[in-house]
C-alpha cells in the first residue's frame, strides 16, 4: 500500500501537537503528516501534494479561513479527489453546512478523540461514505 | 474530573496547552477590565466584544480537546455572560465585575493547569454564581443558545471580508469597517482641502479687506467662512474615526512588564487607568516604542530588588502606574514608579561634565531634571538580558516630540520618578500661530502659545547677557527668533511670543505675527536629520514650505543644550 | 511644478547620439548637469525628474550642505546644495538652476545643481578612476571619470553623497549628508 499523506492547516501549535500524538498511533502507522500554521501556508502544501490522503482544515484562522481556503480550491478545481476535513466546534452548524457545500468531504467536531479521526480516516481510506463526527 | 487523567491522550501535552491558553486567557482578563471601566463611566466599547467572545472560544476549545472539562465549563458560561452583556446595556454595569472575576479565575486556572489540581469548589462556586446571573435575567437562557450561534456567524462572516457591514437586529446598519489605509486617504484628501482653502482665502484677502466692494466682499467673506466651518466639522469627524483607546496599547504591556521584571529578579506590578482615553491611531501605533522604553527604564534601573526595597521599608513589590488623562485637545500619559527616583545632583554633574549646564548659577529642579533628555545624559548604560541596552531618554524624548508631543521628568530621590507625556490628540491638522522672522515664516503649535505681545510696550533687561522680562507676575527668559533659529540677531524686534513648554515660559522676539492657521502637519525627511528646533513641516496656502517648531527646544544647537534659557534664577 | 524638463528629457533622449560604442558593450545611461564650467553625472535610473526651482525654505540647524526644503507637489522635498557638498561655493539661484530629484534606497533628495545639460550615453570602458586629486576634492563622491566626445564628465556616487560625514552635528544617528 502506497505511503499515506496527511496534512494539518491550524494556527494552534497545541492541535499540531495533538495531530501528531494521534498520527504515531499503530492506526497511522507509516504515515507522514505535514503540517502548516495558516491558511494560506496550507493551501500552498495543498497545491504541491495531489498525493495527500486527506486534509484536516481548521474553521477558525486569521488571514485565510477553513471555508476561504475551501472557496478558493472550488474555484480553481484544484485536487477535487483529496478529502478535506473542516475541524469545527458544537456552536458553528451553519458553517458545517456551508462547508459541505463548498467541496469539504467531512467535518470533524471538536473536541474529537483519536478514535474519531481514525474512524473518519478509515471512512476516506475506503472512500466509503463520509460520516461525520459529532460529539 | 478536576485534573487531566495520566492516561488521556493529550497529556503529555499539557504544558503546551499552558502556553498556548495562558496568554489568551490573560487577554480575556484585560478586555473584561476595560470593558468593565468603560460601562462604569457610561460608555459603550463595541470593539472589545467580538475579540473578547473569540478568546474564550479558543480557550473553551483548547479546555475540551484537553479533556479539561471544568476549564470548558467556565470558560463556556462566561461566554455566554459576555454575550448577554453585549445584549443587554442595562446589565452592564452589574455584570461587568463579574466577568471579570470569572475572567481572572479561568486565567489562573489554566495558567496553573500543568502544576496544580483544578480547585473543583472554587470552580463550582463561580460557575454557579455566573448561572445564577444569567438565569435572573428573564429569557436569557433561553435565548442565548441561538444568540451564540449567530454570534458565532458573524463573527466567521467578519473574516470572509474586509468590509462588512454589521447588521442589528432590527436592520439598521449599526458600524462598518474599514480600512485604516482608506482612512489615510481620506485624510490625505481633507489635509488637500485644508490647503487649497488656506490658498482661497489669502487670494481674496485682498478682495474682502476693500470695504467699499460692499455687498460682494461680505459675501465672499460669508461662503468663506462657511466653508471653514464645514472644514471644521469635517476635520472633527474624520478625526473621530481615527482615534482608538489607548487601552489597545496599555494591555500589551502588563504581560511585557511583568517578563521583563521577572527577568531582572524584581517584583513589579503595573497599574493602569484612563485606557479608554482616545487617541489618534497613528500616534498610539508610535506611541508604544517610547513608553515601553520609559517602562524597561524604570524596572531595570528605577526599581530596586526585592530585598532592598524590604531593607527600605517599602513593600516588595514595586508599583508601575500608567495612566492617560485628556485635557481639551491633549492627552495627558503619566508613568509613575516608586523606585529609586532620579538624582538631581548626578544630573548636574554629569551635565556639567558634558558642558550643557552653567557651572555657576544652579539651576532650579524642574530645569535639571528637564537636562535629564539630554543626549549623554542618560545614566542607562547596562546590557540587560531582554532589552539589550537601555534607552537613553534623549531617543525617547526625540520620538515623543515627532509626534508633537513633550516629555517631563520630575523625581523624589528615593521616593520615586514620574514622566509626564502630553500627546496632541490628532496628528495631522495642528493649530499654528504663523510667524515671521528674518523673511522666514514658522509655525508655532497654538496650544503652546501663551500670549502675544508687543515687544516695545515690555521693557526687556538683559541680565548677563539674557534678556528678561515681567510676565504676569514672573520673570521669564526672552530671545531673538533670529539668533534661536541659526540666523542672525535683529536689535528692537516689534513682536514677543510668550510661549510655554514643560512648565516654563519664554519670550521669542519675531519680526511680525502673522495670524491662527491650521495647518497640515508633515513629517520631516529622515535626510534632515533630526534639527532640535523643527519639529515637522507644512505647506502653506501660496505653496511654500514652512517649519513647525518645537517650543520646548528653540534656541538649541544641534549637540549643545548651552542656550537654551536655563538661567532663570 | 513646471516639469517641461521631462519632455525636453524625452526629445533627447531620442536625439542623443550614443559615443562610439561596440554593440556588446554595456552602457551607463546618465543625467549629465554642470557646476561651475564642470560637468557631473549620475545614472539614469536613480533619477525621479527635474524640476525649476521654487522656493526653498530654510531649516534651522540642519545639516551641513541642505539648503532647505522644497514643496515638491505636496511632498517636503529635500535639497542638497551640491556645490556645497562638492566642495565649491553656494551661489545665488539662476534661471537656468535646476534640482535633480533622486531616489536612492527609498529615500528621495533633490540635488540643487546650476544647470542640467542633457540626458547621454557612455560606454563603460570609456570610464576611468578619477586622478586623486579629484577624488580628494569630492570627498569620496566622485568614482569615475568619462570621457564623451569633447567633454570630461565625472561621475557621483549619489548614495555617497548622502551618506553621513563625520562632523554632522545635528543627527545622533548619522543618517545624512
Amino acid at each position: 500500500m502506497a505511503a499515506r499523506t496527511f496534512l494539518v492547516v491550524d494556527d494552534s501549535r497545541l492541535h499540531h501537537q495533538m495531530y501528531h500524538l494521534i498520527f504515531a498511533r499503530p492506526a497511522f502507522e507509516g504515515a507522514m503528516l505535514l503540517h502548516a500554521y495558516n491558511g494560506r501556508e496550507g493551501y500552498a502544501l495543498f497545491t504541491a501534494h495531489p498525493e495527500l490522503t486527506a486534509v484536516f482544515l481548521d474553521l477558525n484562522m486569521p488571514g485565510m479561513t477553513g471555508l476561504e481556503f475551501l472557496e478558493r480550491r472550488r474555484a480553481e478545481r484544484l485536487h477535487p479527489q483529496v478529502p478535506v476535513i473542516l475541524v469545527t466546534t458544537e456552536s458553528t452548524p451553519d458553517d458545517e453546512a456551508r462547508g459541505l457545500a463548498a467541496g469539504a468531504w467531512a467535518y470533524l467536531r471538536k473536541p474529537f478523540t483519536p478514535e474519531h479521526l481514525e474512524s473518519l480516516v478509515a471512512g476516506a481510506d475506503g472512500r466509503g461514505v463520509p460520516v461525520s463526527h459529532r460529539k | 474530573m478536576t485534573t487531566l487523567q495520566p492516561d488521556h491522550p493529550f497529556a503529555a501535552l499539557l504544558a503546551e496547552f499552558v502556553a498556548e491558553s495562558a496568554p489568551l486567557a490573560e487577554a480575556v482578563v484585560e478586555r473584561a477590565l476595560s470593558l468593565e471601566r468603560s460601562w462604569n463611566r457610561g460608555e459603550e466599547d463595541e470593539e472589545t466584544h467580538a475579540p473578547l467572545k473569540g478568546l474564550l472560544h479558543t480557550v473553551k476549545g483548547n479546555s475540551a480537546m484537553m479533556g479539561l472539562a471544568p476549564l470548558q465549563s467556565l470558560a463556556h458560561t462566561l461566554e455566554d455572560l459576555a454575550l448577554l452583556l453585549s445584549r443587554e446595556p442595562g446589565v452592564r454595569v452589574a455584570g461587568g465585575p463579574l466577568l471579570v472575576r470569572g475572567a481572572s479565575l479561568l486565567a489562573d486556572l489554566v495558567r496553573g493547569a500543568a502544576t496544580s489540581p483544578l480547585p473543583a469548589e472554587a470552580l463550582r462556586i463561580q460557575i454557579e454564581e455566573i448561572r445564577a446571573f444569567l438565569e435572573g435575567n428573564p429569557g436569557a437562557q433561553e435565548e442565548l443558545r441561538t444568540e451564540r450561534r449567530q454570534a458565532d456567524q458573524r463573527q466567521s462572516d467578519r473574516r470572509h471580508s474586509r468590509q462588512t457591514v454589521e447588521i442589528s437586529s432590527d436592520g439598521a446598519v449599526s458600524t462598518i469597517r474599514v480600512d485604516s489605509a482608506r482612512l489615510d486617504q481620506l485624510l490625505d484628501s481633507f489635509g488637500e482641502a485644508m490647503i487649497a482653502h488656506a490658498g482661497l482665502r489669502d487670494a481674496l484677502r485682498p478682495i474682502i479687506g476693500r470695504r467699499r466692494a460692499g455687498g460682494e466682499a461680505t459675501q465672499v467673506e460669508h461662503a468663506l467662512l462657511g466653508l471653514e466651518r464645514t472644514l471644521k466639522r469635517l476635520e472633527g469627524a474624520l478625526m473621530e474615526t481615527r482615534l482608538l483607546p489607548i487601552s489597545t496599547l496599555f494591555s500589551r504591556f502588563t504581560r511585557q512588564v511583568r517578563e521583563l521584571a521577572r527577568g531582572e529578579s524584581r517584583e513589579v506590578r503595573l497599574e493602569v487607568a484612563g485606557g479608554d482615553t482616545r487617541l489618534d491611531k497613528t500616534i498610539i501605533d508610535r506611541l508604544g516604542e517610547p513608553l515601553v522604553h520609559l517602562l524597561t527604564n524604570a524596572i531595570i534601573h528605577g526599581i530596586e530588588p526585592p530585598e532592598e526595597r524590604t531593607r527600605l521599608g517599602k513593600p516588595a513589590e514595586a508599583v508601575i502606574a500608567l495612566r492617560a488623562v485628556q485635557r481639551s485637545d491633549r492627552v495627558l500619559i503619566t508613568v509613575t514608579d516608586d523606585g529609586r527616583g532620579l538624582d538631581p545632583e548626578r544630573i548636574l554633574v554629569k551635565a556639567r561634565a558634558l558642558g550643557v549646564a552653567p557651572t555657576a548659577e544652579r539651576p532650579s529642579r524642574a530645569e535639571i531634571f528637564a537636562l535629564a533628555f539630554l543626549p549623554g545624559l542618560s545614566t542607562a548604560e547596562r546590557v540587560s538580558s531582554l532589552s539589550g541596552r537601555g534607552v537613553g531618554l534623549d531617543v525617547v524624548a526625540g520620538s515623543i516630540r515627532a509626534l508633537g508631543g513633550q516629555v517631563a521628568v520630575t523625581s523624589e530621590p528615593g521616593r520615586g520618578t514620574t514622566f509626564t507625556l502630553r500627546m496632541p490628540l490628532t496628528v495631522a491638522v495642528l493649530r499654528a500661530l504663523l510667524v515671521q522672522v528674518n523673511g522666514e515664516r514658522y509655525a508655532l503649535p497654538l496650544a503652546d502659545v501663551a500670549e502675544t505681545l508687543r515687544a516695545d510696550d515690555r521693557a526687556i533687561h538683559q541680565v548677563a547677557r539674557q534678556g528678561m522680562m515681567t510676565w504676569r507676575g514672573q520673570v521669564i527668559p526672552v530671545v531673538d527668533g533670529g539668533e534661536a533659529l541659526g540666523g542672525d540677531p535683529v536689535a528692537d524686534r516689534p513682536y514677543c511670543v510668550v510661549i510655554r513648554s514643560a512648565s516654563r515660559h519664554r519670550g521669542l522676539l519675531v519680526d511680525a505675527v502673522l495670524g491662527h492657521y491650521e495647518v497640515v502637519v508633515k513629517a520631516l525627511d529622515p535626510t534632515l536629520g533630526r534639527p532640535p528646533a523643527v519639529a515637522a513641516a507644512t505647506i502653506l496656502g501660496d505653496g511654500r514650505v514652512a517649519c513647525i517648531l518645537d517650543p520646548g527646544r528653540i534656541g538649541e544647537r544641534p549637540a549643545d543644550a548651552a542656550k537654551d534659557a536655563a538661567g532663570a534664577a | 511644478m513646471p516639469t517641461d524638463d521631462i519632455l525636453e528629457f524625452a526629445d533627447q533622449l531620442g536625439a542623443s547620439a550614443p559615443t562610439a560604442v561596440e554593440p556588446e558593450e554595456r552602457q551607463l545611461h546618465l543625467v549629465v548637469f554642470s557646476l561651475d564650467r564642470e560637468q557631473f553625472a549620475v545614472p539614469i535610473e536613480l533619477v525621479r525628474e527635474v524640476v525649476r526651482v521654487t522656493d526653498i525654505t530654510r531649516v534651522p540647524h540642519a545639516p551641513e550642505h541642505i539648503r532647505g526644503v522644497m514643496n515638491l507637489r505636496g511632498r517636503i522635498l529635500p535639497v542638497l546644495d551640491l556645490r556645497t557638498r562638492l566642495g565649491l561655493e553656494a551661489t545665488e539661484l539662476t534661471p537656468r538652476s535646476r534640482v535633480v530629484v533622486v531616489e536612492i534606497e527609498r529615500r528621495v533628495v533633490g540635488l540643487l545643481v546650476d544647470a542640467v545639460a542633457q540626458v547621454t550615453r557612455v560606454g563603460e570602458r570609456l570610464v576611468t578612476s578619477p586622478p586623486d586629486e579629484v577624488r580628494a576634492a569630492g570627498q569620496g563622491a566622485i568614482t569615475g571619470v568619462a570621457r564623451a566626445g569633447e567633454r570630461l564628465l565625472m561621475l557621483l556616487d549619489a548614495a555617497r553623497l548622502l551618506r553621513n560625514q563625520a562632523d554632522n552635528p545635528t543627527s545622533p544617528s548619522g543618517v545624512l549628508c
